[in-house]
């Protein structure tokens, strides 16, 4: 019998929408989810480093070139609050949250 | 005193005529309604300092318009500008930038809009066009190349924005590109407060009732025949290659690339979630519509469409489309921009795609401002359905969501007719004079100013742009590659002081963009790429710090001549609706009235402004090198 991680595992679902689904294999409408899995203490910013990882074209789109903080073009939205109102990338996840990854919209 | 005396200048150095710049026409075109005299006027010898659009405007505004000329007297100028990049191989570049006092703050208005017009001005040889003076009768310019004439538009009176450009096609045998019309419509022509400057079929210059100064002048429409003058730049080769690379930013860039592939549709869906759609008057933020299908391609493609691209053009933005079904079915519209489909739309309730797009082209038809006729009318149906406003009063039954009733306001309202006269003052003085709890539920900014089409409630930085600018709407807008200027890539947007300072971080950005000749959009760019643009096109060298300096020179004679109109400090504030703390949705928890006195601090500090006086500091003005406005301002 195998043995089990007594580790628990927790999940959150990335929702990637709208154009940005093309980078990650969508056709630029709609939302394409993922449920990434993480360990207990893991942070935002971990598991979105993970997550973008998989994608290189939206690594780039997501991160600063030198890839030390996120680019400023990508809106970041936990549970419905934007990026640095409940949730910092320092801050660990608890499992069950919902990230949004939402094309920044300017103006007009 | 002559009313439009205003303080002496320094004394100009005796100079030989400026040599032309290149990129640039080298001349203004002067026009006195009134006298109906015509001539023009070199310009070259500040060219670099004042650069074109609203840096060119804001001069011409503070030297010309003195305190006691009001948006509506004859002496106002209406200036109709261009810039450097204007009519040259840049995207976007048939740029419009209207500068006049607006009839609304009764204050600096400087408003953009796109199509051929700025290229057809450079083609005929003008830069700007400053128009000063009233009209016997009702009037139009008529500009083809060096023959200028004001003419007869008795033929004009009370047709649309639409049937005007169509009736001067007719009349001079040119359609298309070949003649760039802007004109007003029945509402300009009967002074609505917002009214609009409509031109070539869906570009509006619309904020702060600049159409309303062309109607008080008795200016129907402006009609450019596209000139024949050639346009040099300084490095041809040089130009060609920022615009490339201005392009291909558009193109590739995460922040841009939905501009390039939709324009602005995508605001819909994505501000639902962050709270910043408005729907209903502010009464919610959340909606039992299926938001999946308001995403830009669904959006697109629910109509027969094409595209409708403005001067020199590659984006996939500006569209004229067929309404397929339902009783307007049939009808060429223009597509609506994300605010026309929440002005038109989610504002007032109204979700039927559809009837939004047709709503939308009645309203640039009639050249009313989308936004404000969304809190003018919104704010009646939501005081209908209170009762703070009765059939009575308005004349029928006004509900949400009902299309024709508010196409009926809007028929109401540009005809002055009934209690759409009192509409016709803007929502601010409507619910002034209506008071009691109806005053009460009013969007606006206490200088009259219209908000833009968005719930600033969940976006902060709009709402102290807003109540701060000296322009008559936003002056800063939001953040556009922002870590060009060190500043951080993103903010808490709910952190007040984290908001002022990103807010005054980023002033002049935008006034540099309008004073180039070419559209929001396609200059959402890095200001690097337009400065090179800029430098290859004119010949200097022109850096980030030169652009930003410029944009803040701007900004401070803007203030100065709004201070002078009296429009001060004490103004800076949303009006109890509009800074109001959301019920429902993303943004609930929060509640800018409790920071704002913090960020109005936090943004005169970013900004070098002093807070109480509003004027900016004799140090700032040294820095950008307008000891002449310290003199006004300070008086020593």
């Amino acid at each position: 019998m195998a043995k089990v991680d007594a580790t628990p595992a927790l999940s959150a679902t990335v929702e990637v929408t709208t154009w940005v689904t093309r980078h990650v294999g969508g056709d630029g409408s709609g939302s394409k989810l993922f449920t990434e899995s993480f360990v207990p203490g893991e942070t935002l910013g971990q598991v979105l480093r993970r997550f973008s990882a998989r994608y290189p074209e939206l690594d780039a789109a997501l991160w600063s070139p030198d890839h030390s903080q996120l680019g400023e073009h990508l809106e970041v939205v936990v549970n419905d609050a934007v990026l640095g109102v409940t949730h910092q990338l320092d801050t660990p996840l608890t499992g069950g949250e919902r990230i949004t990854l939402l094309g920044q919209f300017m103006g007009g | 005193m002559s009313p439009t005396a205003t303080a002496a200048r320094p004394a100009k150095k005796a100079a030989s005529a400026p040599a032309s710049v290149p990129g640039y026409a080298g001349k203004l075109l002067r026009v006195n309604l009134s006298t109906g005299k015509i001539w023009t006027q070199p310009w070259a010898e500040d060219m670099r300092e004042y650069v074109g659009g609203i840096g060119l405007g804001a001069k011409i505004l503070y030297e010309e318009v003195g305190p006691k000329v009001h948006w509506d007297h004859p002496d106002n100028r209406l200036i109709l500008a261009t810039g450097p990049l204007a009519g040259l191989p840049v995207w976007g570049t048939g740029g419009l930038t209207v500068i006049t006092r607006g009839a609304q703050t009764d204050g600096a208005t400087s408003t953009q809009a796109n199509g051929f017009f700025g290229a057809a001005l450079k083609y005929s040889g003008y830069d700007a066009i400053v128009i000063q003076g009233q009209a016997k009768a009702l009037s139009y310019l008529y500009i083809n190349d060096d023959t200028v004439e004001i003419r007869s538009a008795a033929h004009l009176k009370g047709k649309d924005t639409w049937e005007t450009q169509e009736a001067l096609e007719t009349e001079h045998g040119l359609s298309g590109h070949r003649l760039s019309v802007y004109s007003i419509g029945p509402a300009g022509e009967n002074l609505v407060r917002f009214a609009a400057i409509q031109g070539d079929y869906g570009h509006v210059a619309s904020k702060n009732g600049c159409g309303a100064v062309m109607g008080k002048k008795r200016l129907k429409a402006v009609c450019i025949v596209r000139g024949t003058k050639a346009l040099t730049p300084h490095d041809a080769r040089g130009l060609v290659q920022a615009a490339d690379d201005i392009a291909h930013d558009l193109k590739t860039d995460p922040g841009t690339s939905t501009l390039y592939r939709w324009g602005t549709l995508p605001g819909v869906s994505n501000l639902y979630k962050l709270g910043v759609l408005p729907i209903k008057n502010y009464t919610t933020n959340l909606t039992t519509v299926d938001m999946t299908t308001w995403e830009p391609a669904k959006l697109r493609a629910g109509f027969d469409h094409r595209g409708h691209q403005c001067n020199a053009c590659g984006m996939h933005h500006c569209h004229i489309q067929v309404i397929g079904k339902g009783p307007k079915a049939g009808e060429l519209v223009d597509e609506p921009e994300y605010e026309g489909w929440s002005g038109a739309g989610w504002q007032i309730g109204l979700t039927d795609k559809e009837a939004i797009t047709w709503l939308n082209t009645r309203l640039d038809r009639a050249c009313l401002d989308v936004n404000e006729f969304g809190w003018v009318c919104g704010w009646v149906m939501e005081c209908m359905e209170k009762g703070h406003l009765t059939e009575k009063q308005v004349g029928f039954k006004l509900v949400w969501g009902d299309v024709d009733g508010a196409y009926r306001l809007v028929q109401m309202i540009s005809h002055r007719e009934g209690f759409g006269d009192v509409l016709a003052e803007g929502v601010k003085r409507a619910s002034e004079k209506v008071g009691g709890e109806a005053a009460k539920c009013a969007i606006y900014t206490k200088k009259g100013a219209s908000p833009r089409g968005h719930d600033h409630r969940g976006r902060w930085e709009e709402m102290l742009d807003t109540c701060t600018s000296s322009n008559g709407t936003m002056e800063s807008a939001n953040a556009t590659h922002q870590t060009e200027l060190g500043l951080p890539g993103r903010i808490n947007p709910f952190n007040g002081e984290e908001v002022a300072r990103m807010v005054g971080g980023i002033l002049g950005r935008k006034h540099f963009e309008d004073s180039l000749g070419g559209c929001i959009f396609t200059f959402r760019t890095r200001i690097e790429f337009l400065a090179r643009a800029l430098s290859a096109a004119t010949g200097w060298t022109y850096t980030l710090a030169d652009a930003i300096r410029m944009g803040r020179r701007t900004a401070a004679i803007l203030r100065a001549f709004n201070l002078r109109c009296g429009i001060g400090t004490d103004l800076e504030y949303p009006s109890a609706r509009y800074g109001s703390q959301p019920v429902d949705g993303p943004a609930k928890d929060h509640n800018v009235m409790d920071q704002w006195e913090r960020m109005r601090e936090v943004w005169y500090e970013t900004v070098g402004y002093d807070i109480k006086t509003g004027k900016p500091t004799r140090e700032t003005l040294k820095k950008l090198g307008l000891d002449w406005l310290a003199k006004d301002l300070w008086r020593k």
